[in-house]
């Protein structure tokens, strides 16, 4: 039970749900940081993204790299549109907190029955991407696309980095979430960093969505269960910090994925909320100490 | 001076009305139960009103605060053989104990965390439910929960369960009405609207919140109990994170911080799930179209349009009065 192949397979699977959770937290904690606001739709985006990946890759039959490019700038358009035509209008009109995430609440159940509706109300089959159904690692095999997950969210997660603190508008960007009206007062259109955050943070959970397809398959609850988990990483990390949601992410991964080799199946999901609830509990300033008490 | 009775009449006539349309209605027991249903969770969406309408703190895991009230009366009745109007309000106060504790927490936080710890909450219920099979059956659920026995009395029929709650239903609202317009009631309205005034005014915010999370849970979890009672039966999909939202929905639909708002809103949401039953696949779209259209269209709820149709109506009859008197005068 606790040989090195076995531990081996165990550290891979976590790292590769816990990357998944630690992007999705990152998507959190940024629109957080740049908007103030909380999205209950980021499981749906990510979902979202996997039925139009599958569309390009499956039903149109393009090549992998292109299909995963279009979901990537179709996610965005989702994200931005949501932003800046729903959100924006409805704190216009003066809504609290609370209207804007029963809003994305309500966006998240118009998705997921949404999708029932144009594809299809039971899992679809994800084609392998890889001609291999396993590959030689260290001493045990693994499938290719459990890789290819832990690939992806790892560079999307480095590339997010160095956008935010390498490029002009990535800088505008955190000028714009640390004091909106200097920002704009220096030439930085606020609303359109804004509508950008919504739409990176939708596609980068929309290109994870469809790199997890051949991993699980694609439904419509897909995204549901790793928002929650991605969720409570970015609260653990310190919500609005986005390498507390990595560390959150990755710490979940591991929780889930030993406490259901070594505890109990059954539990992994009820010990993640429970850990959850104790942290807002005792310590709701998360590991990197954002502030959210009032 | 006006008696309640000259004041109120409108209204008066009106619920008069609808309760003998229902008791006609109820002659079926299929709408019975519907009927029955609609006061539950109008019970639900008033407890929410207390916690959200009137302290401003929202919660999207209410449906695990209702799934304990039913589990715990329906184990106590059923395992412990404790008595079912007994195991009503223990369910209750169980679940007023869960709220408490919950409330701890949540009183420290701001909104976003808030509504975080409350769908991490729902969350972990549902779970618990779904996995604690020895105990709460599991998916399955548990069927066959005996009827309900007021002293002596065997509701043992849909019409006499909804009967029972909505007797219990304008208990509520009694109760929601006393409380707000007292002391801890004009806290709460304090508390909503700017936490650091209130404060400043000499009100223990935290202790009113705490307040508000547990008379909201006791409603809830009584709610819940009376619902195991009217199906005979329960299963975690009853208890779901969807349904948290719909409970707010119902609220909102309603209109917050009103006496008729909650009764409207669990009726109209309840009668739309009702007639797109055959279309399962639609409901929970048509829900969601729901939810945004009342968020973008109507934040005040039916009440407020209500409200505003009348104040629009008043505004033109002042128009007139007012182009009568210029004409008059000229």
């Amino acid at each position: 039970m606790f040989t090195f192949p076995v531990i081996l397979r165990l550290v891979i699977g976590a790292l590769m749900i816990g990357s998944v959770y630690a992007v999705l937290g990152m998507g959190y904690s940024l629109i957080y940081k740049a908007t103030g606001l909380m999205n209950l739709a980021m499981g749906d985006f990510l979902m979202l993204g996997a039925f139009v990946g599958l569309t390009f890759y499956k039903t149109l039959g393009l090549n992998i790299y292109l299909s995963f490019i279009l979901t990537f700038v179709v996610m965005f358009i989702v994200g931005y549109v949501t932003q800046r035509y729903l959100i924006t209008v409805l704190l216009n009109k003066g809504a609290s907190f609370s209207y804007i995430i029963l809003c994305t609440a309500g966006l998240s159940m118009l998705f997921q029955n949404g999708v029932q509706l144009i594809w299809a109300p039971f899992t679809l089959q994800f084609p392998a991407i890889f001609s291999k159904a396993s590959v030689p690692f260290l001493s045990i095999k693994v499938a290719p696309e459990n890789l290819l997950v832990l690939a992806i969210a790892t560079v999307s997660a480095v590339a997010l980095h160095f956008f935010l603190n390498k490029t002009r508008f990535g800088t505008a960007m955190r000028a714009s979430a640390l004091d909106q009206t200097a920002a704009s007062s220096v030439g930085i259109d606020v609303g359109l960093t804004k509508g950008i955050t919504w739409g990176l943070s939708a596609a980068l959970a929309g290109v994870l969505g469809m790199a997890l397809g051949p991993v699980y398959g694609v439904y419509s609850a897909l995204g549901a269960m790793i928002a929650q988990k991605a969720f409570a990483g970015a609260v653990t990390g310190g919500y609005g910090n986005i390498y507390g949601a990595v560390i959150g992410g990755l710490f979940y991964g591991f929780v889930e994925t030993f406490t259901a080799a070594y505890v109990s199946t059954a539990y992994k999901d009820v010990i993640t909320f429970v850990i959850l609830i104790v942290i807002l509990s005792v310590a709701p300033n998360g590991i990197f100490k954002e502030k959210v008490i009032e | 001076m006006k008696t309640f009775v000259q004041k109120n009449l409108k209204a008066i006539i009106a619920v008069a009305v609808l309760v003998v349309i229902a008791l006609v209605l109820a002659q079926k027991t299929y709408y019975a139960l519907i009927i029955g249903l609609i006061g539950i969770y109008a019970i639900v969406a008033d407890s929410l009103d207390i916690l959200f309408g009137y302290t401003g703190q929202i919660s999207l895991g209410h449906a695990g605060l209702f799934a304990i009230g039913a589990y715990v009366t329906t184990l106590l009745r059923m395992r412990l053989g404790v008595p079912s109007l007994v195991a009503l309000v223990l369910g209750a106060i169980v679940t007023m104990l869960a709220g408490f504790l919950v409330a701890i927490p949540a009183s420290k936080l701001v909104k976003h965390f808030l509504s975080l710890l409350m769908i991490a909450f729902g969350q972990m219920v549902y779970l618990i439910v779904n996995t604690w099979t020895p105990v709460t059956g599991g998916s399955l659920g548990i069927g066959e929960i005996p009827y309900l026995n007021v002293f002596g009395l065997v509701l043992n029929s849909n019409l006499k369960c909804a009967i029972f709650i909505w007797i219990l239903v304008a208990v509520c609202m009694l109760v929601k009405y006393r409380i707000i317009n007292s002391r801890t009631g004009r806290a709460f309205i304090a508390i909503r609207e700017n936490p650091v005034a209130a404060r400043g005014l000499g009100i223990d915010v935290r202790r009113y919140k705490i307040m508000a999370f547990a008379i909201s849970a006791f409603l809830t979890g009584m709610a819940g109990g009376l619902y195991a009672y009217l199906r005979g039966f329960i299963s975690p999909e009853t208890f779901n994170g969807t349904q948290s939202t719909l409970f707010m929905t119902m609220l909102l639909f309603g209109g917050i911080t009103t006496v008729a708002g909650p009764v409207i809103g669990s009726a109209v949401l309840l009668l739309v799930k009702e007639v797109f039953q055959s279309l399962a696949l639609y409901q929970g779209l048509i829900y969601a179209v729901f939810i945004l259209i009342i968020l973008f269209f109507f934040p005040n709820g039916a009440v407020g349009v209500y409200y505003n149709m009348q104040a629009a109506m008043k505004k033109k009859s002042n128009k007139k009065a007012e182009e009568q008197e210029v004409a008059k005068n000229a």
